[in-house]
């Protein structure tokens, strides 16, 4: 292994993940700097009124494709949804499990397992894609941010899927991109969309809390 | 010249770094133009092809805004994230007509977005920084003031409203022989508080006489107030919080001037949310009194059995609608038709419904904006459809605006179908000894 590899798999990871956790900080202390609105009313709704269990089922909506109208009617997207996001998962942990447990990927069952995850993310980022482009809903919403992250997440995939192996037998340019590209991910995503994933839990948890006060949530389907 | 931005631009601005509240900056940073909003619009289901209409799109409007003077990317590099600011009055005109005349900020599309973005909040927040700078539709500004100057949203007179109470009693009494049946006027220590919408007094009266031979036969201790009677608040449709946190306040007063137990609110969508839920948020006031919307009273009185109805008097095949305040922002979906099946015996329900419901079409106070009726009623579609796969005779709904919306619309598309409130319906199945 060359040393500018090494380098990229431990030194530049490792102070990119430091960068983007201080960034995080700083960005959920700004949140946190708006005041939240206080519901004073008392609990209103069909008699199951509940903010916590509204809480709960709000987080776990995205488990629960049948919760709404938009996954519910639109199986394939939402299937496309945790492809991509498995894929995500996955690639993450390919980056460190190449500089800190490369021993895991001696299994088969593993190798594969991260193949499939990270190819169907691929393919699912690929679709994504030409959807952002043809779509004329999506494109009139679409920034150059969002086209970029898309990009940028498909091709760290391809890269990813290449890097499986780990197997610098034929040269190292695929796992130097892949750690690139890791890197400039991670000090990228908290100035992008893909901070939404720190969005997420608070902005559900305040719906969830509003709504099943309300007793809106869980939303009565028959 | 980009660098001179308009006074009433720049207010606006101003305006909404004072309003930001987490939920909301929460709502503007979590959008990540997924789209799944998209389908849930009924302006975009009766406008294809156009994306402005599109709940996102139409979020985005303040979103770039927010992007550009507060949040960290779009202040650095604002052509990265769409980010843009804003300069002209035009411009305002513009967003007047996207958040006012693109919108009722039924919540449909908050429902069904994957990320927990309040799109109708975010909506409600740019008007009210559009009424901030006095940029309204004319409706809006005529309401407004209304409710400001006399306490109610339809001009109505201290004296017309009492006169028509009298003429109402007088009715009452004739209806259920007996000189001595009563429409309080602020009586005190009243078990119950009725509040209505002006409409009643201005368009139906007839509405308050069927509450009133309601509450005579469950022999209910009641009143009504001669001030602060109008449960209604413009500022839920405005988004101007003063006008909203005065108007509830207004009636809380009231009630607490009466020492009333319970404050009841007429059958109207949006008052019963203002009053209800968001009253005491707006007003910053802890109510002490109990709330209840007049359904979940008549469905009490049913159940307990301090009212008796008969239900072959209701004739035909009935279907309900969900007022999207009741139901998407207040959760009473399964009272309204508790009550409807004792009342009928043919109720067909309508798909989909409940929180998943259309909205009239008449929400968000569009009915009293008269320039963007075309596309309303053109959007209107999608309910009209709704409502002709029923097959029903009456469509109930529990809400006054929704009366008004699913009227237009019925009329509009010719559909066989009549308008009911189950006040109406309870008042006609009663059985009084």
């Amino acid at each position: 292994m060359s040393d500018l590899l090494y380098f990229s798999e431990h030194t530049l990871q490792e102070a990119s993940l430091i960068f983007m956790a201080v960034v995080y900080v700083i960005r959920i202390r700004w949140i946190m700097s708006f005041t939240a609105t206080q519901e004073r009313q008392p609990a209103t709704g069909r008699g199951v009124e509940d903010p916590s269990k509204g809480k709960k089922y709000s987080l776990a909506n995205i488990a629960m494709p049948w919760a709404m109208e938009s996954s519910r009617t639109h199986p394939f997207f939402y299937i496309q949804f945790v492809v991509f996001h498995l894929g995500v998962v996955a690639a993450i942990a390919l980056s460190f499990i190449i500089p800190y447990g490369p021993g895991l990927l001696d299994s088969s069952f593993i190798t594969v397992l991260l193949q499939i995850f990270i190819g169907g993310a691929f393919i699912v980022g690929i679709m994504r894609l030409y959807r952002r482009i043809t779509d004329v809903y999506i494109r009139a919403l679409s920034s150059p941010d969002d086209y970029f992250s898309l990009l940028l997440l498909t091709v760290w995939f391809a890269f990813a899927f290449i890097s499986i192996p780990n197997d610098i037998s034929g040269g190292e340019g695929h796992l130097l991109t892949y750690f690139i590209l890791t890197a400039f991910f991670l000090i990228y995503v908290p100035f992008s969309k893909i901070s939404h994933y720190l969005y997420y839990p608070f902005a559900r948890y305040y719906i969830g809390k509003s709504f099943g006060r309300r007793g809106v949530f869980p939303i009565k389907k028959i | 010249m980009k660098s001179e931005r308009s006074h009433k631009a720049q207010k606006l601005i101003d305006r909404m770094g004072q309003k930001l509240t987490r939920q909301m900056v929460l709502s503007l940073t979590a959008c990540v133009h997924c789209g799944m909003c998209t389908e849930s619009c009924h302006y975009v289901l009766a406008n294809p092809g156009d994306p402005t209409y599109a709940p996102a799109y139409k979020a985005d409007q303040l979103r770039k805004f927010f992007k550009r003077h507060i949040d960290w990317t779009g202040r650095v590099f604002p052509w990265w994230v769409n980010a843009k600011s804003i300069y002209r009055d035009e411009e305002l005109e513009k967003l007047k007509d996207i958040v006012f005349g693109r919108c009722t900020n039924c919540r449909r599309c908050t429902v069904n977005c994957p990320m927990g973005v309040d799109f109708a909040t975010l909506n409600r927040m740019a008007r009210g920084l559009l009424v901030h700078v006095g940029i309204m539709p004319e409706g809006v500004a005529v309401v407004s003031k209304e409710q400001w100057e006399l306490g109610n949203q339809m001009g109505v007179l201290k004296e017309e409203y009492l006169e028509t109470i009298e003429w109402q009693e007088e009715e009452l009494q004739e209806e259920m022989e007996d000189p001595e049946a009563k429409i309080p006027i602020d009586k005190m220590d009243a078990d119950i508080v009725y509040t209505i919408n002006p409409r009643e007094i201005k368009h139906d009266p007839r509405t308050i006489l069927e509450a009133a031979k309601i509450f005579y036969a469950a022999g209910e201790n009641w009143t009504m107030p001669s001030e602060g009677w109008d449960m209604t608040n413009f500022g839920l449709f405005s988004g101007d919080d003063d006008l909203a946190g005065a108007c509830a306040r207004r009636v809380y007063e009231q009630v607490e001037r009466l020492r009333g137990k319970k404050l009841v609110m007429s059958e109207c969508g949006h008052g019963y949310r203002s009053t209800r839920c968001e009253g005491p948020n707006w007003s910053q006031k802890d109510v002490e009194f109990e709330m209840e919307g007049s359904v979940i009273t008549m469905w009490r009185y049913v159940k307990e059995g301090a009212i008796k109805v008969d239900k072959t008097k209701n004739t035909g095949s009935y279907t309900y609608h969900d007022s999207c305040n009741n139901a998407r922002s207040c959760g009473m979906t399964e009272k309204p038709r508790e009550l409807l099946h004792s009342l009928v015996d043919d109720f067909r329900e309508m798909y989909p419904n409940r929180a998943d419901n259309y909205c009239c079409t008449g929400g968000g106070g569009a009915m009293s904006m008269s320039e963007y009726r075309t596309d309303r009623l053109r959007s209107a579609k999608i309910k009209a459809d709704q409502l002709k796969a029923t097959g029903a005779d009456y469509v109930v709904t529990s809400c006054h605006n929704c009366v008004d919306g699913l009227t237009d619309l019925i009329k509009h598309y010719n559909l066989d179908m009549k308008v009911r409130q189950l006040v109406t319906l309870t008042a006609n199945a009663l059985i009084v000894k």
